[in-house]
């Protein structure tokens, strides 16, 4: 698995399909896909943090999906934005949102053979 | 030309100043924020105070950024500091430029177009010049939702410093005054470090 991360619009997608190759990648938006729905081509989660999000506001644990998704897929790609350099959030939620996404990320780098944050297009690899 | 990216408070600015000031020959001030309160105010007077003493020539341009250039000829033609040829200008910075773009007019404008403008004006800058450093800021790591129009402003930024990237030999981020190298590809355009 390799993970990349960076801020909004920063073209991380653009980064990854340049450099992992579009003709191999098939992107998915949000969507962790389960095993039966893809195809030969190398999963890439765009907008991973919007999937966090999302299984966090339907009460699922996004942890244990993601370590059930990995199990399938371990090739993949997963693009999340840096959500956690602001000002803490006053709601409850946000804040425990940004905490668990910068949680899950912290044990993906960990996992990853490959780490890169983007900025102004550019990949730094940070691991 | 140099792209130096950094948060609010990172010493970008000072950074870009100290770099810019290195370099012999006329350096120039490209100044974009306009003065709206007290706040505004403040915040000019101690990047000016800053900056005193280290031979910068000021240009106030809040809008069309390509316009600098002409000033700049003309500063030069009557100084006639193009003996020493061509200077050297501190953009400062892309943050404010592009919200004077986007919200100077009645309605905003739409995203793509100030993008064009900024990159377009900027590319034709750059070639009355011997060296252009440009600051950014980086807006873009909060994770917050803003409105509509907030949120054409963070793209068209993104954009921008994209643009910017490409077209720069040096991208530098500043953090905690310390400048990290993102790009130094003399001449070259390798989006990639590894």
């Amino acid at each position: 698995m390799k993970l990349v991360i960076g801020g909004y619009a920063q073209g991380k997608l653009a980064f990854v399909l340049e450099h992992y190759g579009a003709d191999r990648c098939r992107v998915w938006d949000g969507v962790l896909p389960k095993e039966a729905d893809a195809g030969m081509e190398m999963v890439v989660i765009d907008h991973f943090h919007n999937w966090v999000k999302g299984c966090m506001l339907g009460g699922g644990c996004p942890e244990a999906e993601v370590g059930e998704f990995l199990k399938n897929f371990p090739d993949c790609v997963i693009i999340s934005d840096e959500i956690g350099n602001g000002i803490v959030p006053v709601e409850a939620f946000e804040r425990q949102y940004r905490e668990q996404t910068g949680r899950i990320l912290v044990e993906l780098a960990g996992k990853a053979e490959e780490v890169v944050r983007v900025i102004c297009g550019i990949g730094q690899k940070i691991k | 030309m140099v792209l130096v990216i950094g948060g609010s408070g990172s010493g970008k600015s000072l950074w870009a100043e100290g770099y810019v000031a290195s370099f012999p020959g006329q350096k120039y001030y490209l100044a974009t924020m306009h003065i709206y309160d007290e706040e505004t105010r403040g915040r000019i007077e101690r990047h000016r105070r800053q900056r005193s003493g280290k031979g910068f020539f000021t240009i106030e341009q809040p809008v069309d950024i390509r316009l600098a250039a002409d000033k700049i000829n003309l500063y030069q033609e009557r100084t006639e500091s193009c003996r020493h040829g061509k200077g050297v200008a501190l953009l400062e910075c892309i943050g404010s430029l592009a919200a004077n773009e986007m919200f100077g007019g009645q309605e905003p404008a739409a995203e793509e177009a100030v993008v064009e403008k900024i990159v377009s004006g900027i590319a034709s800058l750059k070639e009355e010049l011997k060296n252009l450093v440009i600051v950014s800021n980086n807006v873009f790591e909060d994770g917050k939702v803003y409105d509509d129009t907030t949120m054409a402003y963070i793209r068209a930024m993104g954009w921008i410093n994209e643009r910017l990237a490409a077209m720069a030999d040096q991208v530098v981020e500043v953090v905690a005054g310390i400048p990290v190298i993102l790009k130094e590809e003399p001449g070259g355009n390798v989006p990639c470090t590894f």
